[in-house]
Parts: C-alpha cells; sequence; structure tokens
C-alpha cells in the first residue's frame, strides 16, 4: 500500500494583518494556493485602531476596523483562507518548511511571517496587577467601560494621542503622560489642542507606579523629570500606548535570525534568514510602523514569493531533464 | 455543549468581531449584548469577567453550568463552545 503524499501548500502566511492580507491578495490572484493562520485579530492592531487618517485612498479617514474588514473581504475574494489558530514554530523539512500550528503540523513551500507587534509594557507595579481591571492596551475594546470617568493615557506617540482623543468620547477628563516630548505627527498633535478641554498633556512626566484600593485603579504615580518631584493623578483607569513589541517569541528556536529588539533581518528581497521564509510589516527589522508601509512591504513579498517558487520550480525540472551535451 | 451563548461586545472592537467570527465558522447561534447599546449591562459583564473589557462570552452548558471567556482567546473558546 502506497502511503499518502501529505499536502504542501504554497504559501502559508503567519498573521492577518495588513501587510499578509495584501501579500494574499496578490498571491491568490497569481493562483498561488494560499493559507494565513491569525490567533488574534484578523487586521491586526490597524483593526483596533479607532480611526485610520494617514492611508492613502480615503479622503475623509477610515475606521480601523472598516479597512480591516475591506482587506480580509478583498483577499478571500480571489481564495485565500484564513484559519484562526496559532503557529508555534517552524523548521526546515527536505525542500519543505514544517510549521507547527494549534491545527497539527502542515507543509508549506514558502512562508510569510507577518505577525506584526503588539503594545508594550512599562514594566512599573500596578500594571500587571490592575491587568483588565483598570490597566488597558485596547482603547477601542476597553473605552466604553469608563464613561463618565477620568483617565490617564500613558505615551506621546501617534497611537497615544489618537487614542486618547477616541477616549474623549467615554471619560470627563484625561491627562496624558509623556515621558520626554510629543513624537505624534503635527495633524494629531493639531487635533489634541481642539481636546483641550479634556486632555492636558504633561510632558516630561513619567509614569512609575499605578495605585489602587479594593481592586480598582485610583491613582498614578509619576515624577515631573524637570524638578524631580512626585506628581500624582487620581484616575479611574490607564491606558497605556508606549511603542511596540514585535511579535517573534515563537521563532526563538528557529533558523529565523531577529535583530537586537527581536524584530526579524531580511535581505532587500524581504526574504529571511531561512531560506523560503519571507518577512513583512511590522515584525520585521526596519519597518516604519505604518500601515501604508506595510501594504507595500506585503505586495512586495507576494512577487518575490512567486518568484521564489518559479526559480524553485525550475530548478526542480531541470534536475528532472536527463542532461544532453 | 453549548446550550446558550452570549457574547458582550461594543461596536469598535476587533476582537468581538473575532468571537462572533469563529462562532459563525462552527455554525454556532449566540446572543450578542452590545454595551455601546445598553450601557446599563456594563455592570453584569464586569461582575460575569471580573475584568473591564470586551468581548466577553458566557457559554451556558447543557448542565446549566456557565464558562466565561474574556477576550478572543481561542484556547479557552474552542473547548468551551465544544
Amino acid at each position: 500500500m502506497s502511503e499518502e503524499k501529505p499536502k504542501v501548500n504554497q504559501v502559508v502566511m503567519i498573521g492577518a494583518g495588513p501587510a499578509a492580507l495584501t501579500a494574499a491578495v496578490y498571491t491568490t490572484r497569481e493562483d498561488i494556493q494560499t493559507l494565513l493562520f491569525e490567533k488574534g485579530v484578523i487586521g491586526g492592531l490597524a483593526a483596533i485602531t479607532d480611526w485610520v487618517d494617514n492611508y492613502p485612498g480615503f479622503a475623509k479617514g477610515i475606521a480601523g476596523l472598516e479597512l480591516a474588514e475591506a482587506l480580509r473581504l478583498q483577499a478571500e475574494r480571489f481564495g485565500a483562507q484564513i484559519e484562526l489558530g496559532e503557529v508555534m514554530g517552524l523548521k526546515c523539512e527536505g525542500d519543505h518548511i514544517k510549521l507547527d500550528t494549534t491545527s497539527g503540523d502542515i507543509l508549506a513551500e514558502t512562508v510569510l511571517i507577518a505577525t506584526g507587534s503588539d503594545y508594550k509594557k512599562i514594566n512599573v507595579p500596578g500594571e500587571k496587577e490592575f491587568y483588565a481591571r483598570g490597566v488597558h492596551y485596547c482603547a477601542t475594546c476597553d473605552g466604553a467601560f469608563y464613561r463618565d470617568k477620568r483617565l490617564v493615557v500613558v505615551g506621546g506617540g501617534n497611537s497615544a494621542v489618537q487614542e486618547a482623543i477616541f477616549l474623549t468620547r467615554f471619560a470627563t477628563k484625561i491627562d496624558l503622560l509623556v515621558r520626554s516630548k510629543m513624537r505624534a505627527s503635527d495633524v494629531l498633535q493639531k487635533e489634541l489642542e481642539k481636546h483641550k478641554d479634556k486632555i492636558t498633556v504633561h510632558l516630561g512626566t513619567t509614569t512609575d507606579e499605578i495605585v489602587g484600593e479594593d481592586g480598582k485603579v485610583t491613582k498614578v504615580v509619576g515624577t515631573d523629570t524637570a524638578t524631580g518631584k512626585k506628581v500624582e493623578f487620581a484616575t479611574d483607569g490607564v491606558f497605556i500606548f508606549v511603542g511596540l513589541m514585535p511579535n517573534t517569541q515563537f521563532l526563538k528556536d528557529s533558523q529565523v535570525e531577529l535583530d537586537e529588539v527581536g524584530l526579524i533581518k531580511t535581505n532587500t528581497s524581504l526574504e529571511t534568514t531561512m531560506p523560503g521564509v519571507f518577512a513583512a510589516g511590522d515584525v520585521r527589522s526596519g519597518a516604519t510602523m505604518q500601515i501604508a508601509s506595510a501594504v507595500g512591504e506585503g505586495a512586495t513579498a507576494a512577487l518575490m514569493i512567486r518568484k521564489h517558487i518559479e526559480d524553485k520550480h525550475q530548478t526542480h525540472e531541470m534536475h528532472s531533464v536527463p542532461a544532453t551535451y | 455543549m453549548a446550550k446558550d451563548i452570549t457574547i458582550f461586545t461594543t461596536n469598535t472592537c476587533g476582537y468581538c468581531s473575532m468571537v462572533k467570527r469563529y462562532l459563525q465558522s462552527k455554525g454556532m447561534t449566540y446572543q450578542e449584548v452590545n454595551l455601546d447599546t445598553n450601557p446599563e449591562r456594563q455592570k453584569e459583564a464586569l461582575e460575569l469577567s471580573g475584568a473591564l473589557t470586551v468581548p466577553v462570552t458566557v457559554v451556558t452548558k447543557d448542565d446549566d453550568s456557565k464558562e466565561v471567556v474574556v477576550g478572543f482567546n481561542l484556547a479557552k473558546l474552542a473547548p468551551a463552545v465544544a
């Protein structure tokens, strides 16, 4: 009895954010069979961002969730399959790449890693203790619990400002604690000005401790870096947006090389140090952490994947034809 | 087996969409409590989950026991509704 050959997927994409969904639009339109694995939310961080104003093509901006949904529908229209599950590791197996997933082992000719990033923790006392009970990293998920309450938002980048503005629809007062100076875009800073009745910006203010009583957050203790004095902010909750942490923990035992902050190193073809494995979007070393860039990298990766598959098949054909001299 | 599934959601929550998508992919029906349109039920969601977050999925089993899954956590959600 002959053993059944295991199925080999042409491309497996790990993650289903803007980079992978764009790559999937390109690969499936080339009739390359494409399977995506997503363990979190389809659309990635874009899907949990309240409003996206800097993605080209939407004159009035677009809700992050709506953009994510449109990207998903477009990829699925051409035949991309999205599986809800997790990839725990990957290794070379002969000519293929073997992925250890929650649906069992699967094989692929090529892999695209587009797992993106998550919001960083600030590692201060109280952060872990009050997680989801007063300390949050997703305004669009948890903001509704703070109607008519006071909030502290930590961070001075685009995400912190954007989400602080979003939270004004619920909170009565927001203290925005910025460790050094504001890094958000000029447009967002101007927008922030329009909400100064609710949002007070505290530049040069560190967040040192989140304090609570009876299981509820009551205040944030920080330091005014100019004077060195302790400062306190009474609050019912804290939202933290202080930068991104790449989702690459699952690669620690793989051949995929990471840089010093855990982002994936690639060459100019977006191929990683593991042959046949590509990376795109926020998880790639050198990424600009923009949706528009992720989409561009997704398209580039798809074209490189197509070339890789074509080259591989050509090599196989050359080797299977007896040489004539 | 799940006798009843109720999901507490909000309009803007991406993870809520994922829970709904997962249940739909398994052919399961559910009731949705949108906390943007029913803010008076926030306290109920908090009491069930102990957390100020959505999605909160409450699975009532055949023996009327309840299992609560906070967030989009497939490792907990899949066995809870199986």
